[in-house]
C-alpha cells in the first residue's frame, strides 16, 4: 500500500528541487538586488571623479586620498577607532560580572532581570539618547543630585565631551556584549567550577583558568559586536557630542545629507567597512588559533 | 572552605556592578516617562508638577502623530513580508542538503553585520538610480533587509530543535502536506514565529539610522521626526512623544514575554 503511494524517484527529486528553488528564490533575489547590487554600486561610486551626489563618472582615487593623506581626517579615523575599542572593553569589563550571573540565576529570578537587558536593545535609539539628554543637560538628572548633595553649586555642561559619548555608547550596546556572555557561560558546566574550587583554586584562579577559556567565543563576538556598532554610530556622536565630536558616521551623514558629496561618502563608508571586517577577521582568527593550540595540547 | 581576600573582592564588586548595570540600562527610558507628565514649559528634572498637557500637544501635532501611523504601518508590512521570505529560507537552510547552503545562510544574516551607516548609503545610492529614493516603497525595502536576519536566525534556530517524527507519523496517517505544514509544522514553531516577528517589528519601528538615510519629506518615520526635533528644538513635548515609543515596545515586549517567554529570544 505504502510503495504504491509513493512516486518515483526520478520525480521526487525534481520535485524537491523545484520546491527548494521556491523556498530560496524570495530571499536570493531581494538580497541579491537590495543588498550585494548596492554595495557594489556603492564600492564604484567611491571611485567616481568629481563631488556630485548623482550621475558621477570616470575613475580615480582622489577620494580615499582625500581621506587618508588629511590630518583632520585620519584624526576622526583614529578616533572612532579609539570609541570603538574603549566601548567594547568597557562593556565587556561591566558587562561580564551581569552577563555570567544571568547565565547562572534560576529563571524565575532572571526574568526581570532579562527584559531590563533587552529593553534598551528594543527601544530605538532615538528614544535612548534623548533620554541621555534629559539626565545629562543643564537643569537634567545628574546636574540636580550634583546640586542636591551640594558637589557643585551651579549646573554645569556635562554634555558634548568624550565621556559623555562614551558612556552612551556603553549603555547602548552594553545588552548585546551580556547576551553573548550569557549565551555562553550557560554551556559551561558549573561542575567544572566546583571542581576547581576543590581543587582550592579561588574565584580569580577559577575565572582565569577555567571560565574564561571556555567564554572566549561569546567574548569575542561581544567585543567585535560593540566593536562595530561603535565605530559606525553617528546619531549619539552628533547629538550626545556636538559639533566637537566627530566619527566617521557622522562625516559620512554630513557628505551624504548636507554637503552632497557622495563619492567621498561611499569612500568612507567603504573605509568603514574594511575596518569593521578587519575586526571580525581577527576575532575570528584568535578563535581558531585558541583552538588549535588547545586541540594540539590535548594531543601531547 | 577557605576564606579568600581575592573571593570576597570580586563578590564585593559584582554586588555593586550588576544593580548599577542594570539601573542603567533603564535610566534613560524611565527619565522619559517621568518627565512627560511636567506641568511645567522646559524639560527638566525634577518635572515641575503633574499634568497631561504635552500628551494632549503631541496628540494635536499633526507632523508627529502622521510620522506614528507611517511608522505603524512600515513596522508591520515590513514584518509581514519579512516573515514570509525568512520563513521560506529558513525552511530550505534545515530541510535540505544544497551547494552553497552555508553560503546562502551567512547572505540572509549579512544585513546585520554591515554597519548601518555603509547599508543605508549603498540602498540610497540604488534606489535613487531606481527613481525609488524617497518613497514608501524605497523604505520597505530597507526595513525587509534588516528584520531578515532576525527572522532567519530565530526561525532557523527553532527548526533545528523540531522533531521530525510528528510529521513522519502525520505523513504516515496520509495527511495531505498543506494539512501537516498547517496542523504540525506551524504550530510547533509557533513561538518561534511570535519572537521573530516581534523582533522584526520592535527592529523596523525604532529604526532611526537606516531610516534618515531613505526617509522624505512626505512621510517620515516617528524616530526620524524625533531626531529632527531634538535637533533644533527641545520641550517636553519630545518626552511625550518618546513615552508613546517606550509604550509601544514595552507592550510588544510584553506580548512575547506572556506567549513564549523572554528567554527564546535572548
Amino acid at each position: 500500500m505504502q510503495q504504491a503511494k509513493v512516486p518515483p524517484l526520478g520525480k521526487r527529486a525534481a520535485e524537491n528541487r523545484l520546491l527548494l528553488g521556491l523556498l530560496l528564490a524570495p530571499a536570493a533575489i531581494f538580497l541579491f538586488v537590495f543588498l550585494v547590487v548596492p554595495m557594489f554600486g556603492l564600492f564604484r561610486a567611491s571611485f567616481y571623479e568629481g563631488n556630485q551626489p548623482l550621475g558621477g563618472v570616470g575613475f580615480s582615487l582622489q577620494h580615499y586620498e582625500k581621506f587618508l593623506l588629511d590630518g583632520y581626517y585620519l584624526s576622526v579615523l583614529a578616533e572612532t577607532i579609539g570609541f570603538g575599542l574603549a566601548s567594547a572593553f568597557v562593556s565587556l569589563v561591566i558587562g561580564f560580572p551581569v552577563g555570567y550571573s544571568l547565565a547562572r540565576l534560576p529563571p524565575e529570578k532572571r526574568r526581570w532581570r532579562l527584559i531590563a537587558v533587552i529593553l534598551p536593545l528594543t527601544l530605538s535609539l532615538v528614544v535612548v539618547v534623548f533620554g541621555w539628554l534629559v539626565v545629562l543637560g543643564r537643569n537634567g538628572l545628574l546636574n540636580s543630585l550634583l546640586i542636591g548633595f551640594g558637589l557643585i553649586d551651579r549646573p554645569h555642561q556635562l554634555l558634548f565631551n568624550r565621556t559623555a559619548v562614551l558612556v552612551v555608547l556603553v549603555q547602548q550596546f552594553l545588552p548585546f556584549m551580556i547576551l553573548s556572555v550569557m549565551s555562553v557561560v550557560a554551556q559551561i558546566n558549573p561542575v567544572l567550577e566546583q571542581a576547581a574550587a576543590n581543587l582550592r583554586a579561588n574565584r580569580f584562579t577559577t575565572f582565569r583558568r577555567v571560565v574564561l577559556p571556555l567564554a572566549m567565543p561569546g567574548i569575542l563576538s561581544g567585543l567585535t559586536l560593540v566593536f562595530i556598532l561603535t565605530a559606525s554610530a553617528f546619531i549619539t556622536p552628533r547629538l550626545i557630542g556636538g559639533p566637537r565630536i566627530q566619527m566617521i558616521g557622522s562625516l559620512i551623514y554630513q557628505q551624504v545629507l548636507t554637503i552632497l558629496n557622495w563619492p567621498f561618502a561611499a569612500a568612507m563608508a567603504f573605509i568603514l567597512l574594511i575596518i569593521t571586517l578587519a575586526v571580525t577577521w581577527v576575532a575570528n582568527a584568535t578563535l581558531a588559533v585558541r583552538l588549535d593550540s588547545e586541540k594540539s595540547g590535548h594531543a601531547n | 572552605m577557605r576564606i579568600d581576600a581575592i573571593d570576597v573582592g570580586l563578590k564585593i564588586a559584582g554586588a555593586i556592578v550588576r544593580p548599577l548595570v542594570y539601573l542603567t540600562l533603564c535610566l534613560p527610558a524611565a527619565i522619559v516617562v517621568v518627565t512627560s507628565f511636567t506641568a511645567g514649559e522646559s524639560l527638566r528634572f525634577p518635572p515641575e508638577g503633574f499634568s497631561l498637557r504635552w500628551y494632549q500637544a503631541a496628540i494635536n501635532s499633526e507632523p508627529f502623530m502622521d510620522s506614528l501611523w507611517a511608522s505603524t504601518k512600515l513596522a508591520f508590512i515590513a514584518t509581514i513580508l519579512s516573515l514570509a521570505i525568512g520563513l521560506a529560507s529558513s525552511f530550505a537552510i534545515d530541510r535540505f542538503r544544497f551547494r552553497g547552503r552555508e553560503a546562502f545562510r551567512t547572505l540572509t544574516l549579512s544585513p546585520l553585520v554591515v554597519p548601518m551607516v555603509v547599508l543605508g548609503l549603498g540602498l540610497l545610492q540604488f534606489l535613487s538610480w531606481m527613481q525609488l529614493n524617497q518613497t514608501f516603497a524605497g523604505l520597505l525595502i530597507g526595513h525587509v533587509l534588516i528584520t531578515l536576519p532576525y527572522v532567519v536566525r530565530t526561525l532557523t534556530a527553532s527548526l533545528v530543535l523540531f522533531d521530525r517524527t510528528l510529521e513522519q507519523a502525520a505523513m504516515n496517517l496520509r495527511a495531505p502536506p498543506w494539512r501537516i505544514l498547517w496542523r504540525i509544522t506551524l504550530p510547533l514553531i509557533g513561538p518561534a514565529l511570535v519572537s521573530a516577528s516581534v523582533f522584526a517589528f520592535v527592529t523596523s519601528f525604532g529604526n532611526i539610522t537606516l531610516s534618515i538615510f531613505l526617509g522624505f519629506a512626505g512621510e517620515t518615520t516617528l524616530p526620524v521626526q524625533i531626531f529632527t526635533y531634538v535637533e533644533h528644538s527641545y520641550d517636553p513635548i519630545l518626552a511625550a512623544v518618546s513615552t508613546i515609543v517606550i509604550l509601544v515596545t514595552l507592550i510588544v515586549i510584553a506580548i512575547v514575554e506572556k506567549l513564549v517567554g523572554m528567554e527564546t529570544v535572548a
